[in-house]
């Protein structure tokens, strides 16, 4: 009985957490476009009051939040289930 | 409490009428473009995850493309053609009328101030390019949009929301003739 309890258990905290790196993941990107989308509504603010020096802390400031939804796309992928590992 | 299938099915064939209705009336679309109910309702957490990840591309391409054209678009030297703005001499000490300049869609505005010079602006707000208008009795440009305020002798801002004074067009009189000259300003006229 405790080897079954301990199965199953690990196997829930297992998929428990597969399912909360997949929400983490998608929380983090969605934060992430929220924040590039006011970046971008910054830039067009101030390219149109000719505030130009503005502009480049914003186009950096959004291409570190696109690095970051990168590394999360491509990287920050929760582990492989254990019975699918190679 | 047993569920009755036939009861649940009905209930359910109920709830989707409306769903059914519309994919009838599609018919003749879904012939020629055939896709699946279920594969069309669902979005798996990894599709989702790539839409985001392209929106954030999106953001990103949109943020630096449109910052890069409107600095080039302000480095780019322009050369303007004189351009009578008919209807000027008519106009008399208070009032103000509408023009283009230089080109057809750059909307600009000329106004008489109270002593009888002529005075002209683009006439789109530094703030978010809503249209200004001239108020006599202020001798100012304003904005309904966002109430903002501009000098009607400087175009310089007065109060409100825009970040820089309006862009000014040129004028020289000239043989009681009023011609623009030029436009000067940052940003988009």
């Amino acid at each position: 009985m405790g080897d079954n309890y301990r199965k199953r258990g690990s196997t829930l905290g297992t998929t428990d957490g597969r399912a909360a790196v997949w929400q983490a993941r998608l929380v983090i990107l969605i934060m992430i476009n929220v924040a590039q989308l006011w970046i971008l509504a910054a830039a067009v603010e101030a390219a149109l009051a000719a505030h130009y020096d503005h502009l480049w802390p914003l186009i950096i400031s959004s291409g570190l939040c696109w690095l970051i939804a990168l590394s999360i796309y491509l990287w920050w992928r929760p582990r492989p289930r254990p019975g699918n590992r190679p | 409490m047993a569920i009755n299938p036939g009861k649940l099915s009905q209930a359910i064939d109920q709830v989707l009428s409306d769903d059914r209705d519309v994919r009838a009336a599609t018919a003749s679309h879904q012939s020629e473009f055939p896709y699946g109910r279920e594969e069309e309702a669902q979005v798996t957490r990894r599709e989702f995850c790539g839409f985001l990840f392209l929106t954030s591309s999106a953001f990103f391409v949109a943020t630096g493309g449109f910052a890069a054209r409107s600095v080039l678009d302000s480095r780019s030297a322009k050369a303007y053609a004189p351009m009578p703005i008919e209807g000027a001499e008519a106009l008399q000490p208070g009032e103000a009328m509408n023009f283009y300049y230089p080109g057809e869609h750059d909307t600009a505005i000329l106004v008489r101030t109270s002593d009888g010079e002529y005075q002209a602006f683009g006439q789109k707000c530094t703030h978010l390019t809503c249209p200004v208008f001239y108020v006599k009795e202020h001798e100012r440009l304003e904005c309904p949009c966002h109430e903002g305020g501009f000098d009607a002798k400087t175009g310089s801002v007065l109060y409100g929301p825009p970040p820089r004074p309006l862009d000014r067009v040129e004028i020289e009189v000239r043989k009681g003739e009023v011609v623009a000259v030029g436009r000067t300003g940052g940003g988009h006229g």
